[in-house]
């Protein structure tokens, strides 16, 4: 009896044993890991970023593959969008041995714990939804991002005054929420630079109260503070009063919104008439990209699942992707080490599928990928010329 | 056979047994296993360390208690914020955490204590998402909002830290086992059968001169102590926290190990959590059907096995005895009330 109990015992652990040893040995095709939520809230970003990092793997594939005729696999975790699960699902990656580096992941504060456990298991990996600035303020080695930061859309905006309206005395208005505030004081942190050499000066920076009807008081203010531009960070309701209240005493500059205040609902709120010329900063929605790489991707994407990605993120997952395939067949090794040092150093825009690839020292997406929204005379929001 | 094998586990050899056997396996495991393996053992003991928190509160005194990660958060957040902004070490934090966690506890549930049944769940579950919104919504800009506080040192003991999976999956494990010894003797002790006595009679046991009002307290400040402990631990684990950690429905799981396990048994919360933190591992490969199949276990065993999957034994035993009309001598540690 007691034997029998023994055995069964030791049967158990050695069943629990064996499957928790890596079965893949053959290491024909190279294994790329993508961890996201495949499970939980975010579940379609999951399931779109895993799609689009496997028409990715198809495409590289398709032409040969790398390292001279060695495909490219994709071997999917799943975090839950969850920063306990994130780690547990990053563990599991680096824990194979065939894995050699990851794609990984979308929200900030499970993108940290995961990227943790990647750096001291010296692996690759790329945020492609993770867009906190401080995660890559750690000094990590291995840890890279093909999407932006939460502070690039003010870097954007900078970019856009400067270059398109050129613009000399800056008005920037917010709502004093989380989002909004922190939009305006980024966007203010990105001109400094040009505010401390006299081309720019920002003539007025202040909050409206969300909910209210009336803002001609705050926009009194900021018509005598007579600025050329105006950007607005909050959101579309307060953003189609302001802009119409504004017309109505006669602030006829530019108005910018950040990417919460134009959608369908300010045209609808403020009217085409109004809203025409309205300009908004956006992240690249897949469709309104020009690059070739970017139609070719989308192609095979809508051939095999019947409409491109609604969101901009599944695009940087097949970006972190394909760069990484790219570096392991440029450097002809699986190194995390190497891959590192030369993602770095020696990439630089190496043509993706949301646009020119190139990092940055610190390990961020080099450029800013934001486009210049302006609502037309149909009262449709397209991409500025 | 049936039989035989319940004889051996009550005989105090057998459980002698039964015990070396359990702890052997789980110190030769982490050589065994994979990283990944090892750290899904961890977050087992994690659970089984919140497990062992709400059983004191949902077990014990049989309040029902559906904000228990609130507490699991302020725990896992004053380590996080006194950490990263002044520096103190994670370890000291432990107690603080405990303690944070605890007080809190005492402050929000003194003046709903006395609520019965279903209103005080209400209320917990209230306090529970209070607690996780308060956290979102970045109150004097220390908690970071949704992205959370990032950058919490690894424990350390002085001569080394725990910085790897194998060091703390022993650092859980160890305070999971001082949690079981401490709440197992609180069991036999004067205030675990005034906390059983409420929880089966509360006129009763206010009759036997039994301050219920404080005891009911007690319960939940300990409760929320250890999950304030555990808050810690987790916290210091994966360098970050954020709100999502501390969902509503983290409080479900917590109150799912409890009654999977049996209301009240140590045994049966290591089982629930065992449970609750193993099974969506070994099911994720089936993706978003895995929760299909989680409920359909929890319909299964509330059907076949309503008291949990080990129930606690006393109750158990007398239940035996009642139903066949025998006697047994008691066994020591079994005696009535004890």
């Amino acid at each position: 009896m007691k034997q029998m109990r023994m055995l069964k015992i030791l049967g158990i652990f050695l069943v629990v044993g064996l499957w928790a040893i890596p079965f893949a040995v053959a290491a024909d095709p190279v294994v790329i890991g993508l961890q996201g939520p495949i499970t939980g809230p975010w579940a379609y970003e999951g399931q779109m970023a895993k799609q689009s990092c496997e028409i990715a793997a198809e495409l590289i594939n398709a032409k040969g593959g790398i390292l001279g005729g060695r495909m490219v696999e994709v071997r999917v975790v799943d975090d839950e969008g969850q920063p306990r699960t994130g780690a547990l699902a990053a563990t599991k990656l680096v824990g194979q041995k065939d894995v050699v580096a990851a794609v990984s992941t979308y929200g900030s504060s499970v993108c940290e714990p995961a990227s943790n456990i990647y750096e001291k298991a010296k692996k690759v990996n790329i945020a492609y939804g993770a867009t906190a600035v401080r995660l890559t303020d750690r000094g990590l080695k291995y840890f890279f991002r093909t999407c932006g930061r939460d502070d690039s859309q003010g870097k954007f905006f900078t970019e856009v005054a400067t270059k398109k309206f050129d613009a000399k005395r800056i008005a920037i208005m917010h709502d004093n929420t989380a989002f909004g505030k922190g939009l305006a004081e980024d966007t203010q942190n990105a001109l400094k630079s040009l505010i401390d050499n006299g081309q720019i000066t920002v003539v007025y920076f202040d909050a409206i109260t969300p909910g209210e009807r009336d803002f001609r008081v705050p926009l009194t203010n900021l018509r005598e503070s007579n600025p050329d531009l105006w950007y607005f960070t909050g959101y579309y309701a307060e953003a189609a009063l302001l802009l119409s209240q504004a017309r109505e005493i006669g602030i006829t500059i530019p108005f910018v919104g950040g990417n919460a205040a134009i959608n369908d609902e300010f045209v609808k709120i403020a009217g085409i008439d109004i809203a025409k010329g309205a300009f908004m900063t956006n992240e690249p929605l897949p469709a309104d990209l020009p690059f070739d790489e970017t139609r070719e991707f989308l192609d095979a994407y809508k051939a095999k699942f019947g409409e491109i990605p609604s969101s901009p993120w599944p695009l940087y997952a097949a970006d972190a992707l394909k760069i990484i395939a790219y570096a392991i067949d440029k450097t002809g090794s699986t190194d995390g080490d190497v891959l590192a040092e030369y993602l770095r150093k020696e990439v630089d825009g190496v043509p993706g599928v949301t646009g020119p690839i190139g990092f940055t020292d610190q390990g961020d997406r080099e450029g800013v990928p934001f486009y210049l929204y302006v609502v037309n005379d149909e009262g449709q929001i397209v991409v500025s010329q | 056979m049936n039989d035989e094998i319940k004889n051996r586990l009550n005989t105090l050899g057998g459980r002698r047994f039964w015990l070396s056997l359990v702890l052997i396996g789980f110190a030769v495991y982490p050589f065994l296993m994979s990283d990944y393996f090892i750290d899904v053992a961890f977050f087992f003991g994690i659970y089984a360390l919140l497990g062992l928190s709400l059983n004191v509160v949902l077990g014990e005194v049989g309040l029902f208690d559906l904000g228990h990660a609130g507490f699991y958060a302020i725990g896992a957040y004053t380590t996080a914020i006194l950490n990263t902004t002044l520096g103190i070490p994670v370890l000291m934090l432990l107690p603080l955490s405990a303690f944070t966690a605890g007080f809190f506890a005492y402050l929000v549930c003194s003046p709903i204590i006395h609520l019965k049944g279903d209103y005080f769940l209400l209320v917990t579950i209230g306090m529970g998402e209070i607690v996780r919104l308060a956290l979102l919504n970045n109150p004097f800009g220390i908690t970071g909002g949704p992205n959370g506080v990032f950058g919490i040192d690894y424990p350390s003991l002085g001569f080394m830290d725990i910085d790897t999976s194998l060091k703390f999956y022993f650092f859980i494990w160890i305070v999971v086992g001082l949690c079981i010894l401490g709440l197992m003797s609180l069991q036999h002790s004067r205030v675990g059968r005034a906390w059983n006595c409420i929880r089966e009679d509360e006129i009763a046991a206010e009759a036997n001169g039994i301050d219920v009002r404080s005891f009911k307290l007690l319960a939940f400040v300990i409760g929320a102590a250890l999950a304030g402990v555990a808050g810690n631990i987790y916290a210091s684990k994966l360098m970050i926290v954020s709100p999502e950690s501390f969902s509503f429905m983290e409080s479900c799981m917590m109150f799912s190990i409890v009654l999977i396990g049996g209301m009240g048994s140590v045994p049966g919360v290591l089982i629930g959590a065992a449970a609750i933190s193993l099974f969506p591992e070994i099911f994720r490969p089936m993706a978003q059907y895995r929760m299909l199949f989680f409920g359909a276990a929890m319909i299964l065993m509330m059907i076949f096995r309503p008291g949990g999957i080990w129930p606690r034994k006393r109750g158990a035993i007398q239940k035996g005895q009642a139903l066949k009309g025998i006697k047994k001598p008691l066994l020591p540690g079994e005696l009535p009330g004890a």
